[in-house]
């Protein structure tokens, strides 16, 4: 374990403080300058000055001193200094020079003085110096002011967990125990029961015990450390008397601190895994959830229902309409985490009540317009959603409710409304009727593009009946409005005159254009990601009145749409063949049909919108055009079933894959063959597996201060080692190198090779990148060959490649000047920091138009099969793909994926795969790196490019 | 429940202060502070950031961040709480809240984090609380520091007040210009002593330990303590240094010192004999020590119940050679006197002749640092008139107050030393208030007794009253008031006037010192 490091202060370099000057300082009477010095002192000992001869100045000089800065100043320097020989471990001689003082300090008539000095000897691990304290420490137990007695205890509690603490301080427990029995002061208690608890869990125990009628009454940081002691008491298996705590903790789920009530709560379940006990923490967090107006408690408490709701799914479900008031909160996270949580506790039974209460919600985002409305409905549409897919059964309840929000401001939500209005339809037909009705009502509401599209296949696809198939012709129709869509004097207005064309085009075009302004001129084409990134303009401005959405946004230029308008006619014409008894009927809606089309068509070729028609659009609506003059049975066949088909295998697919990932979830929870197996039958409780709950308590403070480390894998350990020197050099040098979190370390191994002794031997490293040497290097000696390891530490502060340069100086006997030996380079790799993560479609696409740093890496590979690149890429370069496996199959020649990944500081690395497979069967294509940061995207496209050849290489 | 460390961050990731409150390296927590700005998102609505295994809780200020790293499991409504104050905290001790202003305060901040947090652990404190502690204002450091003060002064006090007093009596004594002595020597050789101790005086108790330099109140009170009689007994002149301890102390000292005044007169003058005959040891080799004690009982209005006095005459010799001597003494005829002597004393020598030797010749008077008696007597059946000291207590209730008179009038017979009359007082709360007084007074607050003290009686001072107030009392809690003093001389007014050696040769140099010391004397 390295030397702890107790306090941080930022160190400007620009005014170096000589230690002479420092030395100086100390010497004189002025009692600022002494301040001023001593904060000097200290901040050069945190930046690895040793400072070795200004120890007996301090001595000599401060130590006397009555000032109580000074006096504090001077705790703090020797909580830093080293009080340790470095070579021995053995205690400095000097430092038991300052023992005078402590005691001093510790009798000072200053009760603040004293109270100071004994939170000092917590830091202080040296018994030698604590020793001759003992008695004046003890002494402070007595004295009558509350904030000496509080350090008092502390301090014998950090004496007595010494090693060999109990040698100094053998009646240690004793004497706490006396002390707590007479202490009023609520601090002191606890410090005093605290190291009870810590040190001699039974006079705990029976002080609880003793006091158990009273806890309720203790003040809260009391009950605080109770509850702590509760907890680890119960900790050991098969305790008969675990009533009496539960007895406790009911008791203290009840304190008016809510601090004290989590507390509780959280010990309960550790304790018991009785369905009551969960049921009453789970109860208290509820209630914490509603009374607690903080995000941040309001997270953190939903945060352990899950936890809860992972163990005790039965219980949990109970609570849910509990939870569900939570949503409330204004908060878009907690909302989030709170419906994540509800859809999580859905039964047949309850399921009736979450649709309601959610239903109320969603008229709620109607009635107060909200700031984040829109979002919170789209959660909730999801939220609905998921529901009516898990039970079908209440979908009839919503959906008409949700389809009035089809014309919602909110494309996003709109969005979600369709698809799911979409799924509905197919899935309950019992529905369709009513909902194709209510569609063809509220048609003309519809304002986006993506959700008119959507809305005008579920028209094609599901109106059957004469009926609905008519009102749906004339419902499109009505919302396109009076045909041509432009005459040819307006071309001639707009031709001969420079003035721009009429004002309700003009608007519109400059909305239209919009996108391609934004998007910095080379992502204008791509629409999929620009089209929810500023989802607004999107929506035709200016004809919210009107009932013609679908004219304004065809004449914005939407040809996409208009295709799409084009096929939705084409298959209700088809379809009215089949239903209308009437030739000339359905001929007549045939012509009216084809007359649409050809306007569009026109439309498209004319000079009046900035672009043309793109090719597709123009292919599908010519498609269209000759299918309604043309009609042959398979044709028909083709467009009216097998559409239908492809659909119904889509969703089966979905919900395949869904099923799919629920089995790979239970497969992890499965037991390993090394695991402790739980007998129900042999034990009352679960209680053995508390054990381990509680074990993982206290790694987590372990690893949270970065004292645990998992063992790392020995096969791999030797992987890592690299050679820094040649085998020929006078010094032999190789590192191991440690990758943590946030810093690395190198273990280098330095042996002497030559036959004589090395004196001032210098490990010297430089870095690149965002990496910073931590300590600076210390100089050594090195007898003739033998070896030594030297350690470095460095900081690491962003993902990026990073580059170690070094060198080793020495000095020998005879020649005197320094020799140098250069050293490898160490490259720090990347992918150290990078893991593979998740994010949704929409997410990703928002972030790639959002980052500014794009590496495009040209592919050059000796791979011929696209996906056995695309695979490769992702196992060298550490990241997840996004696209599911199903849209990459089959052999088609071409391949695009997106990969993510996220860096341990939070950053994220975006990557996108186009390749495509040549006539000569190599692969071409791009790879394209997305980031935040500039760092990112380059470390990873070069090791890309490295490694991007792959094959038997 | 474990706070790691508070610290305050810049939005770049500098760390500019962190306070750690359980062990943890450098490289660890700085790596922590450096990840924090990447991790901490833009507009949520919630201010902890979780990761594998910290989690922190933070507040923006200005262009800073303050936060807390705990680990997963930690309360979450604690650390908010701690959070909260130590955010009301930042601003009252770092007026300026940005990088350079949050540096420049770095250490009190980090005291102020101190109090907030004990060792991880949250504490119940308010922004005042903390204020409080940090400011460390403390009214028993002041009343310690005041103690301090007022025993420097009265030391001062009454070492002006000796000096001076001892300017009088050499003044007197060379008007008197009693014996052969050196009148004047003596008393400057104190003086020096005195100035020595000034000078000195700040600097004892500093063997006791290292570098503690006058902050040793203890050790210093008690060092003395446990060398201060047999110093006063049997070596006045070593150790003068060890007995300024206190008032009191110094007190006695200068009252042996004066009774021993002739003693250290011979002391310090030059004798080539003396110090060929004894080189070693600092005192004459024959001391002959006359002491009275009065045990007196005086009602208080008028009358003696018990008036005794008990003299010694005891002998000191040094060396076994000057053993064979004998003493010459005399005595004024008092009405009462009784002597018993020895029984190894030739009791027909002394009857007829006034001479103290021994039954057998042959055998010497004891030697050693021990004081042997040899001749005791008795003084009984004197009148009041007598009496060397004798006072009047005088209580008067008045309204809501007591007036208490009291006044002493001295015998001429005697020069009274270090006369100190204690008059017990109910129990009071605070000291009573002394209108009037000739000498000095203290309070003794435990015992309540006021002490009058006067340092000397003598011709100019025969009487004397004093008068002090004390909330109604009933007269007889004033009594009995204990007088004690001591004089130079003795009601017996035994003298040696000469020593005769028994052997050959001169007469052993001798130094006698005569004393009369009230034992018990009561106004009850």
């Amino acid at each position: 374990m390295e030397k702890p490091c107790t306090l941080l202060v930022h160190f400007d370099k620009g005014s170096p403080s000589m230690a002479n000057e420092i030395k100086a300082d100390l010497e004189g009477s002025d009692v600022a300058a002494k301040v001023d010095a001593m904060k000097r002192a200290i901040m050069l000992l945190l930046n690895g000055e040793t400072l070795p001869h200004l120890f007996i100045t301090v001595v000599r000089y401060v130590l006397p001193s009555e000032d109580h800065t000074i006096q504090k100043l001077l705790l703090l320097y020797l909580e830093i200094v080293d009080k340790r020989d470095v070579a021995s471990g053995k205690v400095l001689p000097e430092m038991i020079l300052i023992c005078q003082n402590l005691r001093n300090n510790l009798q000072h008539p200053n009760e603040y003085i004293r109270g100071v000095t004994l939170r000092f000897l917590c830091r202080l691990n040296e018994p030698e110096l604590l020793e001759p304290l003992i008695p004046s420490i003890l002494a402070n137990l007595d004295h009558r002011h509350h904030f000496i007695r509080r350090h008092a205890l502390s301090a014998i509690s950090a004496i007595y967990r010494l090693p060999h603490g109990d040698q100094l301080l053998p009646d240690a427990p004793e004497v706490v125990e006396r002390a707590l029995t007479g202490e009023q002061d609520a601090s002191a208690r606890r410090n005093g029961f605290l190291m009870l608890c810590a040190c001699a869990q039974e006079r705990a125990v029976a002080y609880l015990l003793t006091n158990a009628e009273r806890v309720a009454e203790w003040p809260d940081l009391l009950q605080m450390a109770a509850v702590d002691l509760i907890r680890k008491v119960c900790r050991s298996p098969n305790r008969a008397d675990k009533g009496r705590y539960i007895k406790i903790i009911i008791s203290l789920l009840s304190a008016p601190n809510s601090a004290v009530v989590y507390e509780s709560a959280g010990a309960l379940v550790s304790l018991s895994s009785a369905p009551t006990a969960v049921r009453a923490a789970a109860n208290t967090y509820c209630q914490l959830l509603s009374s607690q107006s903080d995000n941040n408690v309001k997270l953190i408490v939903l945060d352990r229902l899950h936890e809860l709701r992972a163990s005790h799914r039965d219980v949990m479900v109970d609570v849910v309409m509990d939870v569900l008031r939570a949503l409330s909160s204004p908060n878009v996270d907690v909302r989030r985490k709170v419906l994540d949580l509800v859809l999580d506790l859905l039964t047949p039974r309850n399921v009736e009540e979450v649709v309601m209460y959610l239903k109320k919600e969603v008229v709620k985002t109607q009635a107060g317009d909200l700031e984040k409305g829109g979002e919170y409905r789209q959660m909730l549409v999801q939220a609905i959603h998921s529901c009516a897919v898990e039970y079908p059964e209440v979908a009839g309840s919503v959906v008409h409710l949700l389809m009035d929000f089809l014309g919602d401001t909110n494309v996003a939500a709109a969005v979600d409304v369709v698809l799911f209005v979409r799924e509905i339809i197919e899935t309950n037909p019992k529905l369709r009727v009513s909902m194709i009705q209510r569609l063809i009502d509220t048609f003309y509401q519809i304002r986006a593009s993506r959700v008119c599209s959507c809305a005008l296949w579920i028209l094609g696809e599901y109106s059957l009946s004469l009926s609905e198939v008519e009102s749906a012709i004339s419902t499109i129709k009505q919302c396109l409005g009076d045909l041509p869509f432009y005459t040819v004097s307006e071309e001639g207005e707009s031709t001969d005159a420079s003035k721009p064309a009429q004002p309700v085009v003009n608007s519109v075009t400059v909305s239209s254009r919009r996108p391609v302004v934004l998007a910095d001129g080379t992502y204008a084409t791509q629409s999929a990601a620009t089209e929810t990134a500023i989802s607004s303009p999107a929506v035709a401005p200016g004809s919210l009145s009107s009932t013609q959405n679908l004219r304004s946004l065809i004449l914005s230029g939407d040809f996409f749409l208009a295709a799409v308008v084009a096929c939705t006619l084409t298959k209700l014409v088809l379809r009215l063949e089949e239903v209308q008894p009437s030739k000339a009927e359905a001929n007549k809606a045939s012509t009216g049909a084809l007359l649409i089309m050809v306007s569009i068509l026109q439309l498209g070729q004319s000079s009046y919108l900035p672009h043309p028609i793109d090719n597709d659009s123009y292919d599908r609506i010519v498609l269209c055009v000759r299918l309604l003059c043309n009609t042959g049975d398979d044709v028909r066949k083709v467009w009216l079933q097998s559409c239908r088909q492809s659909f119904t295998k889509m969703l089966a697919e979905k919900q395949f894959r869904e099923t799919e990932e629920m089995k790979a979830k239970a497969q992890i929870s499965h037991a390993q063959p090394d695991d402790l197996i739980d007998f129900y039958h042999l034990k009352s409780r679960r209680g053995m597996s508390q054990l381990e709950l509680e074990d993982a308590v206290q790694d987590d403070l372990k690893a949270a201060t970065g004292e645990f480390t998992k063992d790392a894998d020995d096969a791999n350990r030797l992987n890592r080692i690299l050679q820094l020197t040649g085998f020929s050099d006078p010094v032999y040098a190789e590192a191991y190198v440690t990758v943590h979190h946030y810093d690395i370390v190198l273990d280098v191994t330095v042996i002497n090779r030559t036959k004589e002794t090395l004196q001032n031997l210098c490990l010297e490293l430089a870095t690149m990148g965002d990496l910073k040497l931590v300590d600076r290097p210390q100089n050594y000696t090195l007898a003739p060959e033998s070896s030594k390891q030297i350690r470095a530490n460095i900081k690491v502060s962003s993902t990026e490649t990073g580059v170690i340069f070094g060198n080793i100086v020495y000095e020998t006997s005879n020649v005197m000047e320094r020799s140098v030996v250069v050293l490898n380079d160490i490259h720090i790799d990347i992918m150290d920091y990078i893991s593979p993560a998740t994010c949704a479609d929409v997410a990703f696409r928002n972030m790639w138009a959002e980052f500014e740093w794009e590496n495009k890496v040209a592919v050059n590979t000796v791979i011929q099969d696209e996906k056995e690149f695309l695979d490769h890429i992702i196992k060298s370069t550490n990241m997840k793909c996004l696209t599911p496996p199903s849209a990459l199959d089959g052999e088609c020649g071409f391949i695009a994926a997106n990969l993510y990944a996220k860096s341990v500081f939070g950053e994220d690395a975006l990557v996108n795969i186009s390749v495509e497979k040549q006539a000569d069967g190599k692969l071409s294509g791009y790879i394209r790196i997305r980031s935040k940061t500039q760092g990112i995207a380059l470390s990873l496209g070069d090791k890309i490019t490295l490694k991007q050849k792959g094959g038997s290489s | 429940m474990v706070v790691l460390a508070a610290s305050i961050i810049s939005k770049s990731g500098k760390a500019l202060v962190s306070r750690q409150f359980v062990d943890m390296s450098r490289i660890r927590i700085e790596g922590l502070l450096a990840a924090f700005p990447k991790l901490v998102g833009t507009g949520k609505q919630h201010t902890y950031v979780e990761t594998e295994n910290v989690r922190y809780v933070y507040q923006p200020i200005e262009g800073l961040y303050l936060l807390l790293i705990t680990n997963k499991q930690s309360n979450i409504l604690e650390d908010l709480d701690t959070l909260r104050l130590l955010s009301k905290l930042v601003p009252e001790y770092s007026p300026s809240l940005d990088e350079e202003g949050v540096c420049k305060t770095a250490f009190e901040l980090i005291f102020a984090f101190d109090e907030a947090i004990s060792l991880g652990n949250k504490e119940n404190v308010t922004v005042q609380q903390v204020k409080q502690y940090c400011e460390m204002e403390s009214h028993e450091e002041k009343a310690h520091k005041l103690m301090m003060q007022s025993k420097i002064n009265e030391t001062r006090d009454v070492m002006k007040k000796k000096a001076s007093e001892l300017d009088k009596m050499r003044m007197e004594r060379g008007k008197l210009d009693k014996g052969g002595y050196s009148s004047i020597s003596g008393p400057r050789v104190i003086e020096k002593t005195f100035n020595d101790m000034s000078i000195t005086g700040s600097g004892f108790g500093s063997g006791s330990g290292l570098g503690g330099l006058g902050m040793d109140m203890d050790s210093f009170a008690s060092k003395p303590k446990g060398g201060r009689p047999s110093a006063a007994a049997t070596a006045p002149g070593k150790g003068l240094g060890m007995k300024l301890g206190k008032t009191q102390k110094t007190n006695q000292f200068l009252e042996s010192l004066k009774a021993e005044g002739e003693v250290i007169l011979e002391d310090v003058q030059p004798s080539s004999v003396q110090s060929r005959a004894s080189p070693l040891p600092p005192s004459d080799p024959v001391t002959v020590t006359i002491e009275e004690k009065l045990n007196v009982t005086v009602k208080r209005d008028g009358g003696v119940n018990n008036f005794d006095v008990q003299g010694t005459l005891a002998l000191q010799v040094l060396n076994d050679a000057d053993g064979f001597i004998q003493l010459q003494i005399e005595n004024q005829d008092v009405p009462g006197l009784s002597f018993k002597t020895h029984p190894n004393i030739n009791k027909d020598l002394f009857n007829s002749q006034q001479v103290v030797g021994a039954k057998d010749p042959n055998r010497p008077f004891p030697s050693g640092q021990n004081e042997t008696p040899l001749v005791k007597w008795r003084i009984q059946g004197m009148d009041e008139s007598s009496l060397p000291l004798s006072v009047n207590c005088w209580p008067s209730v008045s309204g809501s107050e007591t007036y208490v008179n009291i006044e002493y009038e001295a015998a001429e017979m005697f020069d009274l030393h270090n006369v100190v009359i204690s008059i017990p007082l109910p129990a009071l709360r605070e000291a009573p208030s002394v209108r009037q007084i000739d000498g000095e007074w203290k309070y003794d607050s435990r015992n309540s007794v006021l002490e009058w003290s006067i340092l000397l009686i003598d011709q100019s001072n025969r009487s004397g009253s004093m008068e002090f107030v004390v909330p109604p009392a009933d007269p007889s809690t004033f009594f009995p008031i204990s007088i004690g003093f001591s004089a130079s001389s003795t009601f017996s007014d035994l003298k040696v006037t000469g020593i005769r050696p028994l052997k050959d040769g001169n007469p052993p140099k001798y130094s006698q010192r005569a004393r009369l010391v009230a034992a018990n004397y009561q106004v009850v």
